[in-house]
């Protein structure tokens, strides 16, 4: 299961970063950082809980339930703004509508490769939904995410990814979360102690 | 003096002049308990609305059972009269249970309050301030020594 979730993190990282080099024409490579599976209740925030970030919440549903959220730290959604919406690098100070939308085109192009290669992998149907955005402080935007999942299941696979965009070094953060009924029925019982 | 940090699920009851913390409250909720007569406070940091909800967690208890409301106010008001508060003194405050994501079609958020109001309703203990709702995170510093609730939200 460990080496087949690197396949996926390589896998997915790349088509991403084939699709946000088209989006703001410079070449992007996304280098997946960190990638773990924990428990719910070990999901210790590694950013810091009134820092301000940017959040695009991306619900799955179908043979696996669960939801992607995308963080983006302040700076990293405003260079990002900027590259996306085409003006010079250090202007945006706030994000307008626009802003946001383009900021959840990159959650729905992270998420849509991570989820095609992961569907296409374990041979299951994923759909997603419309992202969501909230930009205001970390604990504020990650707790209402972990309170919907306590509240509709005993534990989750928790899938943590930290990348960094090249060669504009930018960072990000890719949030994970399944519902393990789903995950355990399509895993099997031979790869569960890695959930433990 | 010392600041002390409420994490979610986290109960912290002092009577000195320390400052109870609770930073990046979204869609949970921040219950403070005061006696002004004794100077003795509480401050409990929940997420979701009632213990019901965590049907699936009897089975090992994985969460503190503190992380819901309901379980958070009893637990704090034993706690907080084992320190000497006297509980027809007491007053409290509501601080968080906003809906951060338009997408979510249920508001926990708002759940959290009104299992809050009626809890505390039940207990006979008067809300003197709130906080509530919206789609702000907010941060709350509680002075012991003062009674005073600070809110901090970023715009």
């Amino acid at each position: 299961m460990k080496d087949k979730l690197q396949e996926i993190n390589t896998q997915a990282a790349m088509n991403a970063s084939r699709a946000l080099s088209k989006l703001i024409d410079e070449p992007v490579s996304l280098e997946i950082t960190k990638a773990g599976v924990k428990d719910v209740k070990e999901l210790s925030p590694i950013i810091d809980s009134e820092e301000i970030v940017a959040g695009i919440y991306l619900p799955i549903t179908g043979e696996v339930k669960g939801a992607a959220l995308l963080i983006f730290s302040k700076e990293t959604a405003f260079t990002l703004s900027d590259l996306l919406v085409r003006r010079e690098p250090g202007t945006t100070r706030e994000l307008t509508e626009l802003d946001k939308s383009a900021l959840k085109e990159v959650g729905n192009i992270i998420s849509g490769n991570y989820f095609t290669v992961l569907s296409n992998n374990l041979q299951v149907k994923i759909i997603e939904h419309i992202p969501s955005f909230s930009f205001d402080m970390f604990g504020a935007v990650i707790s209402q995410i972990i309170a919907k999942f306590a509240q509709e299941t005993e534990k989750a696979l928790i899938i943590e990814i930290q990348f960094t965009f090249k060669p504009i070094k930018l960072k990000g953060y890719f949030l994970l979360l399944f519902r393990l009924e789903e995950i355990k029925a399509i895993l099997g019982g031979g790869h569960m102690e890695l959930l433990k | 003096m010392a600041d002390i940090e409420v994490n979610i699920g986290e109960i912290a009851i002092t009577k000195n002049a320390d400052t109870l913390v609770a930073s990046g409250v979204g869609s949970c909720l921040v219950i403070t308990l005061y006696d002004p007569k004794n100077r003795i406070g509480g401050l409990a940091h929940a997420m979701l609305p009632t213990s019901v909800n965590r049907h699936s967690y009897t089975k090992n208890c994985e969460l503190h059972s503190t992380s819901s409301v309901d379980v958070a106010i009893d637990e704090m008001l034993k706690r907080i009269e084992t320190c000497g508060a006297k509980g027809e003194d007491l007053e409290a405050k509501l601080i968080g249970g906003a809906n951060m994501f338009s997408a979510f079609a249920s508001d926990i958020g708002m759940e959290n309050v009104l299992s809050a109001k009626d809890k505390l309703k039940k207990e006979g203990i008067k809300i003197i301030g709130e906080s509530v709702g919206g789609s702000q995170g907010r941060s709350v510093e509680f002075s012991v020594a003062s009674g005073i609730v600070t809110i901090k939200m970023k715009f």
